[in-house]
């Protein structure tokens, strides 16, 4: 096929998909009446709709719960999968194969069965509207014990070996030998996790209604049904920029990582 | 030594009947929970500071509730952790089944003084409709708010149209004439009416079920628990606005408006309750307009029902005073506040005086669009108390969304889908 | 030896730290996978508001299922979304590696743009397609209109509202399946090209008998992570359509977010949950079948 015209397919799909972001943040500057226009440009712009946005909703506040919860989930993540992971591949006890079984089995578990009684869990412990409920539940990533499982399989026995001699006790191995050379997956597991819980809105939806405790991507879901936004297609999508801003900012500078890490998800297989 | 003490906090304890006291002697303290808006709460206010002087050794607090919440999704949730108030007078009779159920309310009629209170107070057909399948009573109606069909009366002699439609056919005459004179390729489109057209169980609140009161007579969608809608009326009431939207009288869009079109004379009917009248007296001062009770089945005949949302007060099961509590329900149910009620809120209390006695002569002097509601008090029905009635108005609305917006439905069909999902539902609460 | 005894000797001889490492998980698995799915199966059984009592209604909740024309339609909703979105980002995906797998600058450059919509939140997504979809200022309809063409009433016509949550969420998603068969693509062996073209084969042929059989396991991955996306809409049709117009765009996780949330049917809840849960499942099970099958023959 010629150069040219693969760079014109290559370019006509870059353009499908970042021309939308484009026009969304363009758009939450214009004013509501140009916001129907195709272009990009308006003589008028102007940062309205923001103020009126943060006015109206706490959003700050929800990037801030954001934060605080999806920093908490991915750092208990990685070190109790980490654990987990490396007592699986390099420790010996009885009960190993089929704990990994289990593991591989609850993988398996569509969440829609075990959505409901979870939220009931969450109301006979008196967690719903506590950073509690939005952390625990997703303290323990299956996917990220098998991610590190098979990472430390990789490790080298005499390295191991060597410490053990040494007198190093397993906490000692697993974070002071082994983590320096997990970066890679490290980096993995903590990336997927704070991504997928950081745009996780079902369960925020269902365990918060307490506006000061929402999530980011939940309160703007809910100024996007509920009648505060008036209909007005600016406050609207500025929320929405409001709410991408992060993690395109954060994609920006480690994009290399974020494609990696997703990808080595489905080399797995 | 110790005999002594328990000898004392027995004497003290035992009361006279009515229960212990907080101390020896002292105040006994109610709460009362009124509607979060702001007129109610201004209005419970001062029932709360006057009674607290008239009696000093009852004190009530009021605590409003939280807003973000929906009220019976409070009430609920504070029956099953206890922490109910004593009075509450935001009480939906839609939910009052499953207060009742989770044990939250006493029986009102157990007060010797209950039944001359509320044959003097309420009217005479209204009493039965608030009654629980016990044959006990939980809730004594407060207020209610009749859905009723406003007109703008400019724009209808713009239409050359002589009188107020009283059927369907007249209804329909009137649309034929709107869209005929005050629309055209030069004008700004003027709709003859409009409703929400979400699918949304509530929204149905203000089309199908007042229709359907008012072409059935006021029949309840329920009996004895078994559902009673599969008649002609509902499919009336469906072919109704089924036409209303293929002729295009309603736009098949929503308006999300802040202010009504109504308001901004784009619509030439509407659909409201008395809360309305309160909004165009601040919006839109200047409006001709009329309030009508809703059109009718070409045919019908006798009072045009209506639906109200029907708002009432009830005493929980948590109270340690319930005679007391009731003297304050009667209090807030006296005639001086619902003349309050009246002049601070703009609702109608359910009350069959209003239009005789001197009391609201006032009131109803001065705003004498709010008469037609009062008119409208007897023939207003409330929802019924059947379980799950949310979801199955949700079922209704479906059927609606499909028969009246989009038209794809017959109503004859629309209306039997309806009522097979009613049933299910309600085989599924036995 | 006994078994026991076997078992006994097989834990005295363990690593004690072995067992302190996997505590966690032990415990985190008994209170929130164990004893909810657990739970799940007592409540099937049972009407509960979460307020009121727990009422035994023994199979009520299953007979009212199996009659549920809603339940069922949303099986459809979901089946529909699939229809489209599983061919069109199979379709795509691979349009876009293949392009990117050629003798071309910038691989890294378009790769990155390509994934984007990946990582935003799908809520910002939405909210975003809400407007490109929206049937009077709607930039999709723009460009029809600039084209000539009629307006489409993409979230408004019943039979066209599913199939465009389909198209946006291809859109987000076809970032992660390019990078997926741009690494299948780099992992076939040249010599089996080479051979192909020495036998005469057109890049036709050696597409359908060398590239596409060797894709064969990102295949699998994309149809189950759809197949397992698809029964797990929520926040779309949610936000764009509240399952509307005329319920067709119910998917199955919003049917139970309205049964419990909404009308407080917590029982009825679950029961539905378990049996999407196995649909799902099933479909997936079906599906690694058929198409590892496929790739034997």
């Amino acid at each position: 096929m010629k150069s040219v015209v693969k760079y014109i397919l290559l370019t006509g799909g870059a353009l499908v998909f970042v021309y939308p972001f484009l026009w969304m943040f363009t758009s939450s500057l214009k004013p509501e009446a140009e916001i129907g226009d195709l272009g990009l440009w308006s003589t008028a712009f102007s940062f309205i709709n923001y103020e009126k946005v943060l006015v109206k909703i706490p959003i700050l506040r929800a990037l801030l719960n954001s934060l605080i919860v999806s920093a908490s989930c991915t750092t208990t993540v990685v070190i109790l999968g980490s654990m987990v992971g490396y007592a699986l591949s390099r420790l010996r006890f009885a009960g190993k194969r089929g704990l990994y079984m289990l593991i591989l089995f609850t993988m398996m578990i569509p969440f829609q069965i075990v959505l409901i009684p979870q939220y009931i869990l969450m109301v006979k412990l008196g967690w719903t509207d506590t950073y509690l409920a939005l952390i625990a539940p997703t303290m323990i990533s299956a996917f990220g014990i098998v991610l590190f499982r098979q990472f430390f399989l990789s490790i080298p026995q005499a390295l191991i070996d060597a410490a053990r001699i040494d007198g190093c006790n397993e906490v000692t191995i697993l974070f002071r030998i082994i983590y320096p050379l997990s970066r890679p997956v490290i980096i993995t597991v903590a990336l997927l996790t704070f991504m997928t819980n950081w745009n996780e809105v079902l369960w925020p939806m269902m365990v918060v209604r307490e506006r000061s405790l929402m999530t980011m991507p939940q309160i703007v879901a809910l100024f996007s049904t509920g009648g505060e936004a008036e209909s007005q297609l600016g406050y609207l999508l500025a929320a929405a920029t409001l709410l991408a801003l992060p993690v395109v900012i954060a994609y920006a500078f480690f994009q290399r990582y974020f494609i990696e890490s997703m990808a080595s998800t489905g080399l797995k297989g | 030594m110790r005999a002594g003490i328990l000898a004392v906090v027995l004497i003290y304890g035992c009361g006279d009947g009515n229960g212990p006291r907080n101390e020896a002697g002292g105040t006994i303290e109610l709460t009362y929970w009124p509607a979060p808006n702001a007129q109610e709460v201004e209005l419970a206010d001062s029932l709360v500071r006057e009674w607290n002087i008239l009696h000093p050794g009852v004190h009530v607090v009021m605590q409003p509730i939280p807003v973000n919440q929906s009220t019976e999704e409070v009430l609920l949730a504070a029956i099953a952790g206890k922490t109910t108030p004593d009075v509450c007078s935001n009480i939906n009779p839609i939910a009052l089944r499953d207060y009742v159920a989770s044990g939250g309310l006493i029986p009102l009629d157990q007060f010797p003084d209950f039944d001359s209170v509320v044959t003097q107070r309420i009217p005479r057909e209204l009493l039965g409709l608030f009654m629980t399948p016990d044959g006990h009573y939980y809730q004594v109606p407060w207020k209610t708010n009749p859905v009723m069909m406003f007109y703008n009366l400019r724009l209808l002699r713009a239409a050359g149209v002589s009188g107020i439609p009283n059927t369907y056919a007249q209804y329909f005459a009137l649309g034929d004439r709107v869209l005929e004179k005050l629309n055209g390729p030069e004008k700004a489109h003027i709709w003859v009416g409009e409703r929400d057209i979400r699918p949304i169980w509530w929204q149905r609140m203000f089309d199908f079920y007042p229709f359907y009161l008012a072409a059935s007579g006021g029949q309840p969608l329920f009996r004895n628990d078994s559902v009673a809608f599969g008649n002609s009326s509902a499919e009336e009431v469906f072919a109704f606005f089924r036409t209303c939207y293929a002729r295009g009288y309603f736009p098949r869009t929503s308006f999300y408006q802040s202010v009504d079109p109504f308001m901004l004379e784009e619509k030439v009917t509407h659909i409201a309750g008395p809360w309305q009248v309160a909004a165009i007296r601040k919006f839109a001062p200047a409006l001709d307009y009329s309030v009508e009770p809703l059109p009718v089945p070409d045919g019908r005949k006798g009072p045009v029902y209506t639906f109200g949302d029907f708002k009432n007060v009830a005493i929980f099961t948590t109270t340690k005073h319930p005679r007391e509590a009731w003297a304050f329900v009667r209090f807030l149910l006296s005639a001086r506040y619902d003349r309050l009620l009246l002049h601070l809120c703009d609702q109608i209390p359910v009350r069959g005086d209003l239009l005789t006695n001197p009391l609201f002569a006032e009131y109803f002097k001065n705003n004498p669009k709010m008469v037609r509601f009062a008119e409208q008090v007897p023939f207003t029905r409330g929802m019924d108390s059947a379980p799950d009635m949310k979801e199955i108005f949700d079922g209704i609305s479906q059927e609606y969304e499909m028969c009246a917006v989009y038209g794809t439905k017959p109503p004859a069909q629309a209306v039997r889908d309806a009522v097979e999902r009613a049933r299910m539902i309600t085989e599924w609460n036995r | 030896m006994s078994r026991r005894a076997a078992l006994l000797a097989a834990i005295r001889r363990s690593d004690t730290n072995g067992y302190i490492f996997v505590l966690p998980y032990v415990i985190f698995f008994l209170a929130f996978v164990a004893y909810p799915l657990v739970f799940s199966f007592v409540l099937m059984f049972h009407r509960w508001n979460l307020v009121s009592p727990m009422e035994w209604v023994g199979s009520k909740n299953f007979i009212r299922l199996v009659q549920d024309p809603l339940f069922f339609k949303s099986l459809f909703n979901t089946l529909t979304f699939l229809a489209i979105h599983i061919p069109l980002q199979i379709f795509a995906a691979l349009g876009f590696a293949l392009l990117l797998n050629t003798r071309i600058r910038g691989r890294g450059f378009f790769r990155g743009i390509y994934f984007l919509p990946v990582v935003v939140s799908g809520v910002a997504v939405t909210i975003l397609w809400q407007q490109l979809f929206s049937f009077d200022y709607g930039v999709l309809n723009s460009l029809l209109r600039l084209a000539g063409l009629g307006r489409v009433p993409w979230l408004i016509d019943a039979n066209i509202a599913m199939p465009s949550i389909a198209v946006m969420a291809t859109w987000k998603n076809v970032g992660i399946y390019i990078v997926l068969f741009l690494a299948g693509l780099q992992g076939i062996p040249r010599e089996l090209y080479e051979a192909a073209r020495i036998d005469g084969a057109s890049p036709l042929r050696q597409f359908l008998y060398i590239t596409f059989p060797m894709l064969n396991p990102t295949i699998i991955i994309i149809v189950v992570l759809s197949t397992i996306g698809g029964f797990s809409l929520f926040i779309e049709p949610y936000v764009l359509t509240g399952g509307g117009p005329m319920q067709s765009t119910l998917s199955g996780m919003l049917y139970i977010y309205n049964q419990a949330f909404y009308f407080g049917h917590m029982g009825y809840a679950a029961t539905l949950g378990f049996v999407y849960a196995a649909v799902i499942f099933l479909v997936v099970t079906v599906q690694r079948r058929v198409i590892e099958r496929d790739i034997a023959t």
